[in-house]
């Protein structure tokens, strides 16, 4: 970005330069998926989708817990499989070796899937 | 030979003129710029093949480059990066066919550039206070659950996020009311990303009349001087960007 386009700045060095990474990231965080990495693009893609559907399951069940609509074993056996969902999420992350930053795919002008 | 489209731009001068207007400035290729008109607008065009485009860094800042070049001149709606036809005739139809629609976003931009504001925080210190009201919503555990077990936990520490996030995107909504206020009388068409980060946690772009540039500067100083908690980067004039709204894609 060209100096006269700046009008004013106040963001010290350090956190503009985390602003700025934070932003290609984003840039970078498309599926890209070519003849050589396909498999990876693959697990990228359905992982992404995986974790936006278990986020949604998340925020309704907190909701539901919050509403004080469930019982004590109905909560219990919430507690434990979103906490499995998220363990076995992590555990697939790993063996794609993928981040969470790699599943937040940017959907341009839309932003950020999550 | 196919063309490659820079931008739609509102005609207020001869078609001679507009020619050579654009002529000056050199294309992605090397090759001059050249305008097709329809009624009373035009795209901007030059010779390029496609089979030598490549999308890398410099390519995209050179298309920048042109853009930037040509908003000086006239008004426009920027075109989307590596968008080609294949001959001047399906310029003239894509310009025919969408005539209504460039022309109405025309008229939305027209004598008016778009800012850039960025709001950015030191989100430890910043999300401190924040963090520690949306705790005391949570109260406790036993607010919601009977028991205390490992899973009721697991639940509690969701809550907890679930309602920092809550609080976070609450404190930002009361900053854009206030960013607004302080706009209040130069009255822009602005749009806003919330919590775009930890640290971005406002990414926003305004679209103001050429001659209120000053006034938004000035007023965007004041805001600065209201928050020594947050850092602000204002950038600007842009090519209206995103502010087009084409109700077709082509």
């Amino acid at each position: 970005m060209s100096e006269n386009k700046i009008l004013l700045n106040s963001v010290p060095i350090e956190e503009f330069k985390e602003s700025i990474e934070s932003i290609e990231n984003a840039a970078a965080s498309r599926i890209n998926a070519t003849p050589e990495n396909a498999d990876h693009g693959l697990a990228q893609l359905v992982l992404t989708l995986i974790e936006l559907i278990r986020k949604l399951v998340e925020k309704q069940a907190i909701r539901r817990v919050e509403g004080g609509s469930l019982s004590d074993e109905e909560i219990e056996r919430l507690g434990e499989t979103l906490m499995k969902l998220e363990t076995k999420m992590e555990e697939l992350k790993q063996i794609f070796n993928l981040s969470d930053e790699d599943l937040n795919i940017n959907l341009g002008p839309l932003g950020s899937l999550m | 030979m196919d063309k490659i489209i820079y931008a739609v731009t509102g005609n207020n001068c001869s078609q001679e003129e507009l020619n050579s207007l654009v002529k000056g400035i050199s294309g992605i290729s090397g090759s001059s710029l050249y305008a097709l008109s329809f009624k009373n607008i035009s795209i901007t065009v030059s010779d390029f093949s496609s089979s030598k485009f490549v999308v890398d860094k410099e390519m995209a800042i050179d298309f920048a480059r042109i853009i930037e070049q040509l908003s000086q001149k006239l008004t426009l709606l920027p075109v989307r990066f590596g968008t080609f036809l294949k001959s001047d005739e399906d310029i003239l139809k894509l310009l025919t066919d969408h005539y209504d629609s460039f022309y109405n976003n025309l008229i939305k931009v027209w004598d008016k550039d778009e800012f850039g504001l960025k709001v950015i925080w030191d989100y430890a210190k910043g999300s401190e206070k924040i963090k520690e009201e949306s705790e005391k919503e949570v109260v406790k555990s036993d607010t919601y659950f009977s028991k205390n077990t490992v899973h009721t936990n697991y639940l509690l520490e969701k809550i907890k996020k679930h309602k920092l996030e809550d609080a976070l995107l609450r404190h930002v909504e009361k900053l854009i009311e206030e960013i607004s206020g302080f706009l209040a009388e130069i009255n822009p068409e602005c749009k806003f990303k919330k919590m775009v980060s930890n640290s971005l946690i406002l990414d926003g772009v305004f679209l103001i009349e050429k001659d209120k540039k000053d006034e938004f500067i000035q007023a965007i100083g004041a805001l600065k001087q209201q928050h020594n908690d947050l850092h602000l980067l204002l950038t600007g004039p842009w090519p209206p960007y995103s502010f087009v709204e084409i109700d077709q894609s082509f």
